[in-house]
């Protein structure tokens, strides 16, 4: 390949030293049949190089669906309030979409400044979960459009709602006919901290995880169910719209204080 | 001690840090006070919250430790790895280490009322769990203690506090060196249990304060290490008992450097007087003559537990001070402190001078033994 390019490259040397010459020289027909010459040596070299360059790999395809909509397909997919990294992890073992923890940092933030400038022009909002001082808790993403017990926490929650998450991801791994190695081995760490959910350090079984995260949620459902109920009870009565949302900070919150 | 005493007393403090902010305690210094507790210098230094980092860099002996940011990532990673999910990774732990109930899984992160509150949050949430009232959680992430040595208050942050419906509480406590094969370095686990207890001691006196049994506080500790060399994470109890006594000897006896106080030179001070930028401009000099006013007890150990150890081992080196040789030769040699000294009873160059007598035939006899078996 690279002979031809040589020999192409000496080749459009020569004829532009020869179409100098025969300008000069004021020999106009030869120089422009020279000039055509020399146009196609050009477009043989244009053609080498492309044929010589290797095919560019096959990039990832930087999704087009926004940041908030991703995340917005992980939430509704687990249904309960979820951490960044557990999205993340979500989205990459599902969807395979690169998305990074940094890109969620501002997010809530910017929802709620959003939510702000024009209240329920949205059809969803990321939002926060609540603490049962209503506060906004630490990292977690809940759906605007989730009733208020799915938005709030009570001391059981963040267990209820990681058992109800791998249950979720086991049970999207059934609906796939191939599912993808990652999202398997998504499933098996969340079941390795499930009593049951799996035997040691195989990759888990779908069947088998869901089973045995039912078992110990039915423990727990009731109770929490209650405490949550407290909790957004509490949270209609004392907080505006926006803090509904968004959660409310300590000055606020001194008045419910132990 | 009554209140004027008390006052001269902090005064005396302040003026010997300067007007430098006190630098607050944490566990590690806590418990690193506790494994040297002859030395006066340190006792004084950390008494006042002087920033023994920046006086030692200062003087030209910079501490040759602190963590490298690598390990300090890593071990915050390790920590969230631990505790996410409600501290599912925990929560598994403690299931097979202490027997934990299915229903025993509640989580409360006591940061949810704003991190300025959160000293007294603690103090009403573990006063709640103490008194069994619902709504009680396992975990009490982000929980903050606090510790009265010599005169201000130090804030404490155990990783985590395991409240077992059993009415014990545990300190639970995530380090990123590894455990493997059920062992890990004994150090690193003897440095974590020296912390460990420091936490224990701040979670008892709360209680006690708070009218409840300290003793519920167990003297087990939960240790979380990565497993072997991946990142999965074991735990271990841990018995800080021998820890915490030796604590509690130390802090009663912090209290007596009021007296150590008394014994300084008038007018002495660490102040480094930093200028308008901060940068100090005390001679390196004259804080150096301030520093060798007062006494040091070096030990090879201080290498990896103060910040001052390089310049207190020069000193050391400089009077080639039997402190250098650790600690239990040195407590054998007694009364002998110089290694010259030493050296010169052995070879018998020197007349053992009054109560010396026993020391000086041992090492004649190790002398004579090394002779004969290099012949």
């Amino acid at each position: 390949m690279s002979d031809s390019l040589d020999a192409l490259e000496r080749r459009i040397a020569d004829l532009r030293a020869e179409v100098r010459r025969a300008v000069k020289a004021r020999e106009n027909s030869l120089a422009r049949s020279l000039r055509g010459d020399l146009r196609r040596a050009e477009q043989a070299w244009d053609a080498a190089i492309a044929s010589e360059v290797p095919a560019p790999p096959h990039e990832p395809q930087t999704s087009l669906v926004p940041i908030r909509e991703q995340v917005h397909q992980a939430l509704s997919m687990l249904g309960v309030p979820t951490s960044a990294k557990l999205i993340v992890a979500v989205n990459d073992a599902f969807f395979s979409r690169e998305l990074r923890g940094s890109q969620l940092t501002s997010l809530r933030r910017d929802e709620e400044r959003s939510f702000r400038g024009d209240p329920y022009a949205r059809p969803y909002y990321l939002c926060a979960a609540l603490t049962d001082r209503l506060s906004p808790a630490r990292g977690l993403f809940a759906d605007s459009t989730w009733p208020p017990e799915s938005r709030v926490l009570g001391p059981l929650s963040p267990r209820v709602d990681f058992l109800i998450s791998a249950m979720r991801v086991a049970e999207h791994l059934t609906r796939l006919a191939e599912p993808p190695s990652g999202a398997v081995r998504l499933l098996s760490r969340m079941a390795q901290n499930i009593p049951g959910a799996v035997e040691g350090f195989a990759p888990a079984d779908p069947a088998t995880a869901i089973r045995a995260a039912r078992a110990e949620l039915e423990v727990h459902l009731a109770v929490d169910s209650a405490q949550r109920a407290e909790v957004a009870a509490r949270a209609m009565r004392q907080l505006p719209d926006a803090e509904r949302l968004f959660g409310a900070t300590a000055m606020n919150t001194l008045r419910g204080a132990c | 001690m009554n209140t004027l005493g008390e006052r001269t007393f902090l005064n005396r403090l302040d003026e010997l840090r300067g007007p430098m902010p006190s630098r607050p305690h944490d566990a590690r210094a806590i418990a690193a006070l506790a494994a040297n507790p002859g030395c006066v210098r340190r006792a004084v230094m950390d008494a006042a919250g002087v920033d023994k980092d920046l006086t030692a860099r200062h003087v030209g002996f910079p501490a040759p430790f602190g963590q490298s940011q690598f390990a300090i990532t890593r071990g915050n990673v390790f920590e969230a790895l631990v505790k996410e999910n409600g501290c599912a990774e925990l929560l598994r732990l403690l299931r097979e280490l202490l027997g934990l109930e299915v229903a025993q899984v509640g989580y409360q992160d006591v940061e949810s009322v704003g991190s300025h509150l959160r000293h007294s949050h603690t103090r009403a949430l573990i006063d709640r769990a103490a008194r069994e009232d619902d709504g009680t959680a396992v975990f009490y992430d982000h929980p903050l203690l606090s510790l009265e040595i010599a005169g201000h208050t130090s804030y404490l942050e155990p990783d985590v506090v395991a409240f077992q419906i059993g009415r014990r509480f545990h300190i639970v406590e995530i380090k990123s060196f590894s455990m493997i094969d059920g062992q890990a370095e004994p150090e690193k686990v003897a440095a974590a249990a020296r912390q460990a207890s420091v936490y224990v001691m701040a979670l008892r006196t709360l209680m006690a304060d708070l009218g409840h049994d300290p003793e519920r506080v167990s003297h087990n500790v939960v240790l979380v290490c990565p497993e072997n060399f991946a990142n999965r994470p074991t735990a271990a109890l841990v018995d800080v008992r021998k820890h915490l006594s030796v604590l509690n000897r130390q802090l009663a006896r912090m209290t007596g450097v009021e007296r150590l106080l008394e014994d300084l030179p008038d007018g002495l001070t660490f102040d480094l007087a930093p200028g308008e930028d901060g940068v100090p401009t005390r001679s390196a000099q004259e804080l150096a003559q301030a520093l060798l006013q007062v006494p040091a007890r070096y030990a090879p150990d201080c290498l990896s537990t103060c910040d001052m150890c390089m310049f207190c081992r020069h000193e050391a080196r400089a009077c080639g001070s039997t402190d250098l040789l650790g600690r239990q030769v040195r407590d054998q040699l007694g009364g002998v402190s110089g290694m010259d000294e030493a050296l010169d009873l052995a070879e018998g160059t020197r007349e053992p001078a009054e109560g010396q007598e026993e020391i000086a035939r041992l090492l004649r006899l190790a002398h004579r033994l090394r002779e004969e078996s290099l012949r």
